[in-house]
């Protein structure tokens, strides 16, 4: 069974081939949303960039088996525009950064506002295509919705930022169309992280909860009673899950943006800004680093977290030989 | 001292069974044609006691398979004679319940249904629900990523884990939560068959309880018409919470044996469930009704109490018990494929039941695609049970051929090994067996499953070019 490879693949196969030869490191770069990948590592090593940008556009969508393949290079936006005109959506709802490119989300693993009720975006990955270092074209998962044949490589490589392999299709499940309305409530920070998650346990529809400028935001989707007669309760635009995703708020001299992973139930941070995902996301504003364990620096250069205890991170690294193993494509 | 004085000594004389008596109910899971007698039982009752077990099988360089309820379908737990079955039925503690953040967290030898009755009470409910969840366990579920019936809605296993706590060979501990950074190792572990390590706690997300549900029954006289119904049904937007489809064969035998009122001369049935807020349900459930109607369903009942729903359920969830009263033996196929290519499946297994002379009977998760064709066959027969599993073979084959897979939930174990050849080429398999490796560098932990060896898919692949020496060369293929 061969498939004709796209040029393009079979290029990128042989620059990371040729990289194996040269002892050359590569970077892997979508539209560089997150800048800045460009030609110099970090340390201002030289890299050579392999962007897989131009690699775009739709391969296989057929909307009654809610599933969609698509080439890793394009932009969030076409994809979004051509689902909608399905009407159907990405689960996910990932934030674009401006022109992200869905295989820049994927590695990144960004989720939106619907993460605790519809889930992340890894839980949407149904199979990937990949180029390893070694140039090898592999291609784990496939399109079905239930796949437990060998190990799930394609939801394990979503968060692996570049560092393992070269994803250059991707096959997603996708779900109709949302009809959401927002509704909003005055209230103070924690007796709005008590009322997100005491209505998250019930009957109502919710797909999302948010708190921001003293404000509780939920959002409903589909038939639901009706939320007005509840005293201080009005219907709102649903501009703020465009507004916290993604969450670019404007920083005061020398405060930095953390992106905090918590409990949903957890109280309240200091010098938090924004409470996204049904309490489960909070950024916080300060020039330290907030004390929780899940913390990330949110800036244009990645900050891992080295927070993984020693079991952990040999694992990881142990992972990243099998994919990569000459170290072709640049670590973090 | 050897390996069973150790782990009598780590454990207790009683939690270590050694005899051939018994060790009689560990010698298969459910997938019960292959059988084997371990060495010994380790029942640890404390997460300590794993780690105990572990250690002292790591330094007698012993195999490891741990054990869940013992219920899977593919030989996942099939024992090695040289091996120690570690089975966690004993640690079936539901630690902590969190009504309000909705999570749980439970040691692995819970049995799946009791979490769901243990957080009724705060209107909450865990949403995968293997046809088995009676029996199977939470640790199980994890290591098999099971799904069930509601699945298209509500996700698999891996859909609805938070964190998992996982020991090695050398009995330490990792945690993998949904909140890390990175690569996904939570996802990984889901679906590992339990070569990656030894799951022993779990914290599970919990779901509020649907307010209201509805049962659509819907009778077609063909089943590409049936399966074209139900691609109307999700193009309209509509995410049924169950989605079941029947041929005739399992239609006649589910009616025969719990008597609901299946229209036995259908050649599909469809049964669509709707659940939410009493609006949304009512809503649903009249639009479910019309598209099956504008697409050639000849005879629908809409379940008007909740009675009615349960009872219309009762064929279907009988489905297999009432079909292996037709025959001594079963074998339960679990492919998966693509709707659209659902009556060219369905034909083509039927021309390989007329050449292999071996009765078949089809259950389909509808939604997701997940094929489960039920052969019916008599292992007192010599030789019928080895053609009944060739036919299975060639059955996963023809899924992976139309671009589905061979397996949808139960795994691969032992059963599947060879269909994995055909799904995958070498180099995935050397990136499955890289990651074993990464978590197990003694390779103890259910070795042989899971993933076929480079070398056992050699030999098969030449099965494949030899087309004259295939076993059965009197039969037809495609
Ligand atoms: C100011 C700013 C700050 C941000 N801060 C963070 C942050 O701290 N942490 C964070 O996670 N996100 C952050 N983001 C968001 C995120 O990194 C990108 O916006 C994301 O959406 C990637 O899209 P892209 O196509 O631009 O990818 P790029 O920015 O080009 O690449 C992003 C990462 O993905 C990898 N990658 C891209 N395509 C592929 C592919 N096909 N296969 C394999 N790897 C690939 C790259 O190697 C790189 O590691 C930030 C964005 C902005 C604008
Ligand atoms: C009547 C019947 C109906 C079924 N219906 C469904 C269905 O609808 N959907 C579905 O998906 N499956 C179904 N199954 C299959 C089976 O019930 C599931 O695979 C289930 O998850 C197995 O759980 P268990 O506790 O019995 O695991 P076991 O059979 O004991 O083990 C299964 C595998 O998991 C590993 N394992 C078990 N526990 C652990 C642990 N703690 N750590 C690491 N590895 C572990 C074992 O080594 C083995 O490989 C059905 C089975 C039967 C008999």
């Amino acid at each position: 069974m061969s498939v004709a490879t796209p040029h393009a693949i079979q290029q990128f196969a042989e620059q990371i081939q040729q990289a194996n030869v040269d002892k050359q490191t590569i970077q892997i770069t979508g539209n560089k949303s997150k800048i800045p990948l460009g030609t110099e590592d970090f340390n201002g090593e030289p890299v050579q960039e392999l962007n897989i940008s131009d690699y775009s556009g739709i391969i296989e969508y057929e909307p009654a088996e809610l599933v969609v393949t698509v080439k890793a290079g394009t932009p969030l936006k076409e994809l979004q525009a051509a689902l909608a005109e399905r009407n159907q959506m990405l689960a996910f709802e990932p934030p674009d950064y401006g022109n992200s490119t869905i295989g820049g989300t994927y590695a990144v693993g960004l989720t939106g506002p619907s993460k605790p009720f519809r889930g992340v975006l890894r839980d949407f990955i149904l199979g990937v295509k990949l180029i390893d270092g070694q140039g090898r074209q592999l291609g784990f998962g496939g399109k079905m919705i239930k796949n437990v044949a060998g190990y799930d490589v394609s939801r394990m490589l979503a968060g692996s930022k570049g560092s393992m392999a070269l994803v250059t299709e991707m096959s997603i499940k996708v779900i109709p169309l949302a009809q959401e309305v927002t509704y909003c409530i005055e209230m103070p920070e924690n007796e709005a992280i008590l009322l997100m998650n005491k209505m998250a346990g019930t009957a109502l529809p919710m797909t999302g909860g948010a708190y921001y400028q003293g404000r509780f935001y939920y959002r409903v989707a589909g038939e639901h009673p009706a939320q007005t007669n509840r005293v201080g309760v009005r219907e709102c635009t649903n501009d703020i899950w465009v507004t916290l995703n993604p969450f670019r708020p404007e920083l005061q001299e020398g405060e930095k943006l953390w992106r905090v992973d918590v409990e949903s139930t957890n109280p309240a941070i200091e010098n938090t800004i924004a409470v996204g995902m049904g309490g489960t996301r909070r950024w916080v504003a300060s020039p330290n680093k907030p004390n929780h364990p899940y913390v990330t620096l949110w800036q244009t250069k990645f900050a891992p977290r080295h927070n993984d205890t020693p079991h952990v991170q040999k694992i990881k690294l142990g992972l990243r030989d099998v994919f990569d193993p000459n170290h072709i494509f640049k670590q973090l | 001292m050897d390996v069973i004085e150790a782990l009598k000594r780590a454990l207790s004389e009683k939690n270590v069974l050694a005899s051939v008596e018994s060790c009689r109910p560990y010698e298969c899971d459910g997938l019960s044609a292959y059988r084997e007698k371990p060495l010994a039982v380790a029942l640890p009752e404390t997460v300590e006691q794993v780690k105990s077990v572990l250690r002292i099988c790591k330094a007698h360089k012993v195999p490891v398979i741990t054990r869940g309820s013992g219920t899977g379908l593919a030989g996942g737990t099939l024992p090695l004679k040289d091996g120690i079955v570690l089975g966690l039925s004993k640690l079936s503690e539901i630690i902590k319940v969190d009504p309000l953040q909705r999570t749980a967290v439970v040691q692995p030898g819970v049995r799946n249904i009791s979490v769901s009755q243990a957080v009724e009470k705060y209107g909450l409910y865990y949403a995968p629900d293997p046809s088995s969840q009676i029996a199977c366990s939470i640790g199980g579920n994890v290591a098999e990523n099971s799904g069930g019936v509601h699945c298209l809605k509500y996700g698999l296993t891996v859909h609805n884990v938070l964190s998992v706590t996982v020991l090695n060979m050398d009995g330490e501990e990792m945690v993998f939560d949904e909140k890390d950074d990175g690569i996904d190792l939570l996802a990984l572990l889901n679906g590992s068959e339990g070569l990656l390590g030894v799951i022993v706690e779990i914290k599970l997300k919990l779901l509020p309880k649907p307010e209201a549900a509805q049962l659509v029954m819907a009778a077609f006289r063909s089943v590409s018409d049936c399966a074209d119904a139900v691609t109307s049904v999700l193009e309209q937007g509509i995410i049924p919470a169950g989605l079941e489809m029947m041929d005739q064969f399992s239609i006649i035998a589910a009616e025969e044996f719990a008597k609901v009122g299946y229209p036995v001369d259908a050649e599909a049935l469809l049964l669509c469930e709707v659940d939410g807020s009493h609006d949304q349900v009512q809503t649903d459930a009249q639009r479910v009704a019309d598209i099956l109607t504008g697409k050639g369903a000849y005879q629908i009942i809409v379940s008007q109490s909740e009675q009615q729903r349960i009872d219309l359920w009762q064929g279907r969830k009988n489905a297999f018990p009432a079909v292996g009263r037709f025959s001594p033996d079963y074998y339960c196929m679990d492919g998966t494929i693509p709707r659209n290519k659902l009556a060219f499946v369905l034909d083509e297994i039927n021309r390989l039941s007329d050449n292999y002379g071996l009765k078949v009977a089809n259950v389909f998760h509808a939604g997701d695609g997940n094929l489960h064709p039920l052969i019916l066959y008599d292992a007192n027969k010599p030789g019928e049970l080895e053609l009944t599993e060739d036919f299975g073979t060639e059955i996963l084959n023809l899924c992976v051929d139309v671009g589905g897979t061979i397996t949808g939930e139960h795994g691969v174990g032992v059963e599947k090994l060879n269909s994995m050849c055909h799904q995958y080429n070498t180099p995935e398999l050397e990136i499955f067996h890289g990651i074993k490796a990464v978590f197990d560098d003694t390779g103890l932990l259910n070795p042989g499953k899971a993933v076929p060896t480079l070398h056992r898919c050699a030999e098969v692949g030449q099965m494949h070019v030899h087309n004259n020496q295939l076993p059965h060369p009197h039969l037809e293929r495609f």
